[in-house]
């Protein structure tokens, strides 16, 4: 069962650097996202992943395509996927004069539910900061109470816009083993990283884009089979990153 | 819970627990009007004018004891160049010389007046003052009467006074800082920010957000005016002429102008630099304009007709006109209607202007 179908989707954005023309910054992704997996997309920073995302959970109009989301039509019924998927942004700001808890009883109150704050804090430990403003949070505890703002609705899908970028290492697994533990009561996971690591460790599946387009899709260990580069005469060897840089290039991006 | 109700009680949070927001709306006004009560019942200090007694007879004894009987004026006596010089410094608005031959007999008495040039309007109201003195001491001297006598009856009608003027101001300038603020700088803030996107994550759909931010701001600002008047009434005593029902009709008229306004800066401005430059732009020509501080006939004429045009002149006027000369809805009507298509047009700009799809970027 499909929770995600994603077929042709295009979103075409002005040109900062000439007037007048447009680029593709998602130039026909397709893509199907199974019930209870966990799918990661990886790409060099402005491949298209968080405007693909982002068109996925209804908050950015979808240029031309079509995207069913837990089996509605994102294009027509944008309000009711949100209220049936769970999203965590990039860019993790809120109210600045709310308490955790407060905040979480007010995105709680906007899908018309009324869980108690404090169970949402104490999933992703942070029942003793549910007084606690937003800014008083470490890197770790801020991804930690964004994800618990995502879970809100019981969300049938969970889309992590890059959760670890940023983490140290203990912050970082401190997120996988949460991942791990909501994806084992069954719940489908969806999300973006630059972390070959977590990608590899994480994801039942992986796509991997690059100007707006995915250029490879597969298990972790399909994609090391098919791209890793083979030097003549040894055996085959590399990890997901030499896979990643053999098809994005190795050259800086923005 | 309705999600607009929701988002009304959480801007009603923030904006309880934003004290400098609360400070510069509520307690500047309040402070601001208080001054003006305590100020405005103080009698206006008398003019200092300076006299030249050169004839230092009996006649002119009686001239300067008719002046200094004036409240309007405070007399010093002294010589010529002293009384030049302090004209100069201008530490006297004046200084009149008498002449020597300052006496009753037959021929009139040429008296020589000095005065900065630059004062000529206020020589114009000054001139009158003296010559009714002269008029006076001659009067005596030849034993007539005059002809007519003019007695000053208070109607009380309306009190007149300063504070009674700039209350109705205050409270519309209050009214346009609460609303521009509300709705402009913090979309600009949310969005910067990127709280505007995480709201629309949720299911919240455009209408509940601003259903939510016009009703949060609306209580707000309704409950500053009750505040404001309550303290001008109570403390200040300042009569309200006209019907608090109607104060609160154009209260929430202006509230919806300013607010749609505020949602316009806000979607044209992309930082909070560029709204802060905007909003001073669009409400600092206002409070000098629209009759706020001074009545607009104070202003060059060319200039009065704009004036008149401002949004929040039709604001301060409404309330004036209620509060000063008890008008009912009825008689505001063409004030009202100015309001109402400046709210129109106002709005209309806002929901051209405001891409949600942006709230993104």
């Amino acid at each position: 069962m499909f929770v995600v179908e994603a077929r042709d989707l295009f979103k075409s954005y002005p040109r900062p650097d000439r007037k007048g023309e447009t680029f593709n910054a998602v130039d026909g992704v397709s893509l199907t996202i199974e019930t209870g997996e966990i799918f990661g997309i990886l790409g060099p920073n402005g491949a298209g992943k968080t405007t693909t995302l982002e068109m996925l959970e209804g908050l950015t109009d979808i240029g031309s395509g079509e995207a069913i989301v837990a089996g509605l039509d994102v294009k027509t019924e944008p309000y009711k996927v949100k209220q049936r998927i769970g999203v965590q942004l990039q860019a993790n700001e809120y109210f600045d004069q709310l308490s955790l808890r407060e905040l979480l009883r007010l995105f709680t109150a906007l899908y018309g539910r009324a869980e108690a704050p404090e169970t949402l804090l104490g999933l992703v430990n942070l029942l003793e900061k549910a007084n606690a403003k937003p800014a008083k949070l470490s890197g770790g505890q801020k991804q930690r109470f964004s994800i618990a703002c995502a879970l809100v609705n019981e969300p049938q899908v969970l889309f992590l816009d890059e959760p670890t970028t940023g983490l140290d290492p203990q912050a970082k697994r401190n997120i996988w083993d949460l991942i791990r533990a909501l994806n084992a009561k069954g719940m489908t996971i969806v999300l973006t990283t630059h972390n070959m690591e977590e990608a590899e460790s994480l994801c039942g599946r992986i796509a991997i884009m690059d100007h707006g387009k995915i250029i490879a899709q597969g298990t972790p260990q399909e994609l090391i089979l098919q791209h890793a580069p083979e030097p003549p005469a040894a055996p085959l060897h590399g990890n997901l990153e030499d896979v990643f840089l053999h098809l994005t290039g190795a050259a800086l991006r923005e | 819970m309705n999600p607009t109700l929701v988002m009304t009680r959480t801007f009603l949070r923030l904006f309880s627990r934003d004290r400098q927001a609360i400070f510069f709306s509520l307690f500047f006004p309040l402070i601001f009007m208080t001054v003006f009560g305590l100020a405005g019942s103080r009698a206006d200090d008398p003019m200092k004018v300076g006299i030249v007694d050169n004839a230092d007879n009996a006649l002119s004894h009686r001239f300067v004891a008719t002046l200094s009987a004036n409240p309007l004026f405070e007399v010093h006596e002294g010589d010529e160049a002293a009384l030049r010089e302090q004209v100069i410094a201008g530490d006297l608005r004046l200084a009149l010389i008498l002449p020597a031959g300052f006496e009753d007999n037959g021929t009139p008495s040429a008296l020589t007046l000095l005065v900065d040039a630059a004062q000529v309007r206020e020589l114009g109201l000054i001139m009158p003052v003296l010559e009714q003195a002269l008029v006076d001491v001659e009067r005596e001297l030849r034993n007539t009467t005059s002809l007519f006598s003019l007695t000053v009856e208070d109607v009380k009608a309306r009190s007149q006074s300063y504070l009674s003027f700039v209350v109705p101001g205050l409270l519309a300038f209050t009214l346009m800082t609460l609303s521009i603020g509300g709705s402009g700088f913090n979309i600009v803030e949310y969005r910067r920010k990127g709280i505007l996107k995480r709201l629309f994550v949720t299911p919240i759909q455009p209408k509940h957000f601003i259903g939510g931010l016009v009703l949060s701001r609306t209580i707000i600002c309704m409950t500053q005016l009750t505040v404001l008047v309550a303290v001008a009434v109570v403390l200040l005593r300042v009569e309200v002429a006209g019907s608090f029902a109607s104060l609160y009709v154009v209260g929430i008229l202006g509230t919806a102008l300013f607010l749609s306004i505020g949602f316009c800066l806000g979607s044209l401005a992309k930082t909070q630099a560029a709204i802060m430059a905007i909003g001073n732009l669009v409400t600092f020509p206002q409070v000098f304009l629209s009759g706020i501080f001074y009545p607009i006939d104070t202003l060059p004429d060319l200039i009065q007709p704009v004036a008149q045009l401002l949004p929040l002149s039709f604001v301060a006027t409404g309330l004036r006109e209620i509060i000063v000369n008890g008008a009912a809805i009825g008689d505001i009507l063409p004030t009202l209607a100015g309001l109402i298509v400046w709210a129109i047009v106002a709005l209309g700009l806002a929901i051209r202007l405001f891409v949600w799809k942006e709230v993104a970027s």
